[in-house]
């Protein structure tokens, strides 16, 4: 039979406490979009649920000149609300008007999507290109991991069992504007993504200066594809480029087949993928 | 195995009990005599769960009972209390809306949360408020349509004027 204990800190430092007291046992909880599943699967078995859902302090959108600082338990819908995001950080509010269903959104939390390291995490790829940057906790320290070298594997982080994210922050720069995310799901709703992908670019004098990709749901965890940007920085962009970057993008995914697609398909599409995304901010960019 | 307490306020009503923590808010409810709320694939994807906690539509099968502590649950059986709710369900019920009726108290209650925010009636923003639940029976069409008429008139009757 299922054992399982609940507490539900007011405050981040009691949240710390308790996760440095009992370590392994714990499970923080927020949104909870997946905890119940996971228990029905057996996934989850007794353990310290550490409700923090109610921690309000770790709920912000602040922005300054330099950076937008996000806290974990933002939900989606909340960040939706955002104007700064619609209007400055547009692959993440083009990823959150996908995410799930508008109900999901009402609970799900930022903090919660990455934590959970799905491949498919839509929030991931978005957030990889804007080089976000995540400050994590103990009781005792706090550190900066880069988004990048966060995910190890499918459902599984660098979060130790005494760590929590407390904060994600996103420099406040021109190209985060110029950016598209783009998802394929078999749903127009309520899917989880079969392949995505999130570009932000910066061209001068129709040269491509700079570039960002990250994909989602076609490797073990969603990353950047740094070949294929460095590959693509300083050339001007024509179809013999577009071509050989397509399979570059090809080589650079690592997709599994499973209920939603096969690799094969998987491997196809990431190069139509980016294509679909490099032709519309290049259109966009000329305005 | 460790239950905890748990007060809450369902369709007005107070109710204080132990629960597990591994009870999800759904089989709470349905145990507390709550049936209209529906259980379907108890995994966050059909959404015929969904009730509106402090306000906001939230799927239920997904949601810890003990997280709606202190909180307020309206459940499709609370439509009858207000205008707007009444006008939901005799709007589903002339358009046509309902075939098996399974999905019909989620779909009221995700329209209601979309009707609360007073908006612009727009068919394709109702279709996004209803996204999360699935209706294999009416192909959504008329689901729209109802939700869409009782959204033009309460638009109108917010002084806005005809859409």
């Amino acid at each position: 039979m299922n054992q399982f204990k609940y507490i539900s800190p007011k405050t981040k430092e009691e949240a710390l406490r308790i996760l440095n007291l009992e370590k392994s046992q714990t499970c923080l909880v927020a949104g909870c979009s997946n905890i119940l599943p996971y228990i029905k699967d057996k996934i989850l078995s007794d353990k310290l649920l550490v409700d923090i859902s109610g921690i309000k302090t770790l709920k912000f959108i602040k922005e300054n000149n330099e950076n937008l600082y996000i806290g974990p338990l933002t939900t989606i819908s909340e960040l939706m609300d955002s104007v700064i995001i619609r209007e400055k950080f547009s692959p993440l509010y083009q990823a959150l008007e996908e995410f799930a269903d508008p109900i999901l959104r009402n609970t799900a939390t930022i903090g919660g999507n990455l934590a959970d390291a799905s491949p498919a995490a839509d929030t991931a790829p978005p957030l990889l290109v804007l080089k976000a940057e995540l400050e994590i906790e103990n009781q005792e320290s706090k550190r900066i991991v880069e988004l990048k070298d966060f995910f190890i594997s499918p459902r599984k982080t660098i979060l130790q069992n005494n760590e929590m994210i407390t904060g994600i922050k996103i420099k406040n720069t021109s190209i985060n504007k110029n950016g598209c995310f783009i998802k394929l799901g078999l749903r127009q709703a309520m899917a989880i993504s079969l392949a995505s992908i999130a570009m932000v670019l910066e061209s001068k004098d129709e040269k491509l200066t700079d570039v960002r990709i990250a994909m989602g749901s076609l490797a073990p965890t969603p990353f950047r594809l740094f070949n294929v940007e460095d590959f693509l920085i300083g050339k001007r962009i024509d179809e013999i480029v577009i071509e050989e970057a397509m399979n570059k993008v090809g080589q650079s995914v690592s997709p599994i087949s499973d209920v939603r697609a096969s690799d094969e398909y998987r491997r196809y599409i990431s190069g139509i993928l980016f294509k679909r995304a490099l032709n519309r901010l290049i259109n966009q960019a000329r305005g | 195995m460790e239950e905890y307490p748990l007060k809450i306020t369902v369709n007005g009503k107070k109710i204080n009990a132990m629960v597990y923590p591994e009870q999800s808010l759904l089989k709470f409810l349905r145990s507390k005599g709550f049936t209209e709320v529906k259980c379907g694939c108890e995994k966050g994807d059909c959404g015929i769960c969904t009730v509106l906690m402090n306000g906001q539509t939230i799927k239920s099968c997904i949601t810890l009972a003990i997280q709606a502590n202190g909180k307020e649950i309206l459940t499709a059986k609370s439509l009858e209390e207000t205008e707007i709710g009444r006008k939901l369900q005799e709007s589903f019920v002339n358009h046509g809306a309902i075939q098996c009726g399974f999905c019909t108290t989620g779909m009221l209650m995700a329209a209601k949360g979309y009707l609360d925010k007073k908006p612009v009636p727009d068919k394709e923003e109702i279709k996004k408020a209803i996204s999360g639940i699935l209706c294999r029976c009416t192909g959504y069409k008329k689901i729209i349509e109802a939700i869409y008429d009782v959204a033009v008139e309460n638009y109108r009757m917010e002084g806005n004027g005809h859409v």
